[in-house]
């Protein structure tokens, strides 16, 4: 039986591999961005559970820290968690559908210049189509907090 | 086989038996909530969106929502959608940059710990509110 090799250091990159910008395609900037606004919005939605638990010390206590997010910064933060959480649904509904083998292709001939063919049209649509709805996403959203 | 290679095959067979769900069925878990979270926070904008925004933040009208049981029970699902999807992301993140027994324990670990905690706070103030 061979030996299993024990790693001195695993995902030698690490971070840094994924903020390295010499090497965005489209499908890397979706991947970093899925991860991103993943993070973004479950520390947004910590925020709110605790913001909405002050109601239960009283209306006073809801409306003082209502005044805290009910600002400008905090409308134009209300927003970016619209653009994000509408990119990572639409971006993460393509991922299932990838993992389900939906919009791979089928596999070709490896030919130079070698590209890999379930990186086809079909993928970047989908970004495409994620970032189109998040900044619809977004400006409907500053129509309602500016009411413009 | 040496007795190290040995070792490591009785560890791994040890592991796996302690293995609750598989990897697949926690990515399963993860599309699942992470579709069913899309419906119920539509509603829960949409509940918003029924009222002028600044109505909709009022005091009263807060409450009256926290007062109504199918109001309730979609806040419920989103508490328990989304702190699953989330930590459940947060884990898969944390495992893509390091790889060790150790370090897939600790997440584990913390990630449901912190997933429980959230949703039992979030709960409370469900329960609280609805007593209000």
């Amino acid at each position: 039986m061979k030996e299993i090799e024990r790693p001195t250091r695993n995902n030698l990159e690490g971070i840094g591999g994924w903020l390295n910008p010499s090497r965005y395609g489209w499908e890397r900037i979706s991947y970093w961005f899925q991860r991103l606004t993943g993070v973004f919005l479950l520390v947004y939605f910590i925020g709110h559970v605790y913001e909405t638990s002050t109601i239960v010390n009283g209306q006073n206590a809801w409306e003082s820290f209502l005044e805290l997010t009910q600002t400008l910064w905090g409308h134009l933060f209300l927003i970016m968690v619209i653009g994000a959480s509408t990119f990572h649904s639409a971006n993460g509904i393509r991922l299932i559908f990838t993992h389900a083998g939906i919009g791979l292709g089928t596999p070709g001939r490896p030919d130079y210049p070698y590209n890999p063919a379930s990186l086809n049209y079909r993928q970047k649509s989908g970004i495409w189509i994620a970032l189109i709805l998040a900044a619809a996403a977004m400006f409907y959203g500053f129509n309602v907090l500016f009411g413009v | 086989m040496d007795l190290m290679s040995c070792l490591e095959c009785n560890e791994s067979v040890k592991m796996a038996n302690r293995t609750i769900l598989k990897e697949s069925q926690i990515m399963k878990i993860h599309y699942i909530t992470g579709i069913a979270a899309i419906f119920v926070v539509a509603l829960h904008i949409m509940m918003r969106l029924v009222v002028p925004f600044e109505q909709s933040l009022e005091y009263d009208y807060i409450i009256a929502n926290y007062k109504n049981i199918i109001y309730v029970l979609i806040l419920e699902s989103i508490l328990v959608l989304i702190s699953v999807h989330g930590f459940n992301g947060t884990r898969i993140i944390l495992l893509e940059l390091r790889q060790s027994r150790a370090w897939e324990n600790m997440v584990t670990v913390v990630t449901i710990s912190a997933m429980i905690g959230l949703i039992a706070y979030g709960t409370r103030t469900i329960i609280l509110a609805n007593g209000l």
